[in-house]
């Protein structure tokens, strides 16, 4: 039986909760063969392939859902600490580098610091700096150095979802 | 009685603060109040009420005032603070040019005197239409810009409301009015005149109707090289930069309705990482990340039981002692309960059964009454129905 090439890495990667992105070979591979590993994924774990122009992913039944609400927790308050510094959040989270001392900057001095101190993942510098790595095997972010770090488009799933929200209440007030 | 021109043009430079203070009661309000108008002359002090009116800068409506539209129009000029019109404002436009060039199309051979008419009153509307579209355009782009910043801090769900209404009630519909592929558009028909005045600008009896033709020809060039860059303004930066408000409202909204309640609410699904044999290449990143968790480790803390006494221990040597010294014993139970109030001024139903182990020790022998005989002992609040047993000294311990 004959595979795509990359198939183990793609099988890895994505086993692994990593997103795969635009920019990967193994998203051109998934992207050429969807239907192929949309059925693999299926029948093999009963998982479902994700396929957006933004990244690929898997999604189960079996969530790891408290690292998903970190994450969800971290982008909601660097986007809301940005705009109230008068700076375009979503542009800057799609297309400009981040260095941690800003980000310590924002989380020091924002006023959901109750929420920051009571988030194990997000509560100090230490926290955080384990978090970024963490957020940078999942393929969120890219690490760019040291200190430094880009978001991946793989941020849209988690803007998505912010946008979900809204659209959710506004669908349940009309009705 | 008229004014002279200048004394007109005089009389607004010199009370233009108070013209002025007019002019912005009326955008926001529609009209001036009777009181308003006296509270303004007063601030300024200056008596100018009759001479607003006789001057017409002002018109009396009801026993409310306006400003007469073509002062308004030049004081909203000349302060560069146009409202954005509806589109279907413009649109009015495309009735009046469009009807205009039918009848000179169908009277084309017609009188001259009125071509002539008809071809000036053209030339006019096309500017009218032209200006308003530039107006329209910047005064959008002035509050697009003012939404983006937002100065007026306005709440983010009021900004999605604005930029969608924008969106949908202005820029669209007014990009179809621009738009000159659409057949129905106002930008198509100046393309349609501008064929035919390069037609006859160049092949016509009349020599005044050709000047005219050549002048509009000219006109509708300019005019459509400047209405694609409106349009141009609408779709490459006024429409991507109210699209990106929007959005980032609608995001931002959802990030703060998401973090009043942060942990009430459904998060998205993240696939939970498998466990992987230790020979996989991932070994080193899952090792860090298991051992990353550890890393930060919360401090607990254990609030130790408090015992109000120690803990009490069956001491069996001393009791079974006790027992031999207290040999023959004809009521077993009542012994046991006996020997703990002496020894406790309470007895507890934990020491009463530990006593009663010592009954079926297979050092001890037991006896019974013939008849059975039963025995009522309270302990704590409990009443125990306890059989009489009898431990002889002859079969006793040993």
């Amino acid at each position: 039986m004959e595979f795509p090439n990359h198939h183990r890495q793609i099988v890895e990667d994505l086993m692994a909760g990593k997103f795969v992105l635009p920019q990967e070979r193994t998203y051109q591979v998934l992207k050429e063969h969807e239907h192929s590993y949309t059925y693999f994924f299926k029948a093999s774990f009963n998982y479902e392939l994700r396929l957006t122009q933004d990244y690929a992913y898997l999604v189960s039944e079996e969530s790891q859902e408290m690292l998903s609400r970190d994450i969800c927790i971290f982008i909601a308050l660097l986007s809301y600490e940005l705009d109230r510094d008068g700076k375009n959040f979503l542009e800057r989270i799609q297309f400009s580098e981040f260095e941690m001392e800003e980000i310590e900057n924002y989380f020091i001095n924002s006023s959901y610091i109750d929420l920051i101190l009571s988030n194990k993942q997000l509560k100090d510098t230490d926290s955080r700096k384990n978090f970024i790595n963490t957020l940078n095997r999942r393929n969120v972010i890219e690490k760019t150095g040291d200190n430094r770090f880009v978001f991946t488009s793989a941020a849209k799933f988690f803007m998505d979802f912010a946008s979900d929200i809204v659209k959710y209440e506004n669908a349940e007030k009309e009705e | 009685m008229k004014a002279e021109p200048k004394t007109i043009l005089r009389f607004l430079l010199e009370h233009y603060d108070a013209i002025a203070d007019l002019y912005e009661t009326q955008s926001n309000e529609g009209v001036i109040a009777h009181e308003t108008l006296s509270q303004i002359v007063k601030k300024h002090d200056s008596d100018i009420k009759s001479q607003l009116i006789d001057y017409k800068i002002l018109s009396p409506v009801n026993e409310n005032y306006e400003i007469r539209t073509v002062y308004y129009n030049l004081i909203e000029f000349i302060l560069s603070e146009f409202k954005p019109m509806l589109p279907e404002t413009i649109e009015k436009y495309h009735t009046s040019i469009a009807e205009l060039f039918r009848k000179i199309r169908e009277n084309i051979n017609g009188d001259k005197v009125t071509l002539s008419q008809r071809l000036n009153d053209l030339a006019i509307e096309v500017r009218s239409f032209y200006e308003m579209v530039e107006r329209n355009t910047m005064s959008l782009l002035q509050e697009t810009r003012e939404l983006k910043a937002n100065v007026k801090k306005i709440d983010y769900r009021e900004k999605i409301v604005r930029a969608s209404r924008w969106i949908d009630e202005y820029i669209i519909p007014l990009n179809k009015i621009l738009d000159i592929n659409h057949s129905a558009s106002v930008a198509n028909k100046l393309y349609e005149i501008s064929e035919y005045s390069n037609k006859y600008r160049l092949n016509f009896d009349d020599e005044n109707a050709r000047v005219q033709f050549e002048k509009l020809y000219f006109q509708l060039i300019q005019v459509n090289d400047n209405l694609l860059k409106q349009s141009k303004i609408l779709t490459n930066e006024l429409l991507p930069l109210i699209e990106r408000i929007r959005t980032e409202s609608i995001i931002l909204t959802g990030w703060i309705t998401f973090l009043k309640n942060p942990y009430k609410r459904k998060v998205p699904k993240l696939l939970k990482r498998k466990e992987v044999s230790i020979y996989s290449n991932d070994t080193f990143f899952n090792a860090s990340e298991i051992f990353e968790q550890f890393k930060n480790e919360v401090d607990v803390y254990f609030e130790e039981e408090e015992n109000d006494s120690e803990k009490w221990i069956f001491d069996k040597q001393h009791y079974t002692q006790k027992l031999k010294d207290n040999l023959p014993v004809d009521n077993f139970f009542s012994w046991c309960n006996k020997t703990l109030k002496d020894e406790y001024k309470k007895v507890e139903i934990e020491k009463f059964f530990a006593l009663t182990q010592l009954a079926f020790d297979d050092d001890i022998e037991r006896e019974y009454h013939e008849k059975a005989q039963f025995d009522k002992i309270k302990i704590d609040n409990l009443t125990l129905t306890v059989p009489k047993l009898i431990i002889n000294k002859q079969h006793g311990i040993s």
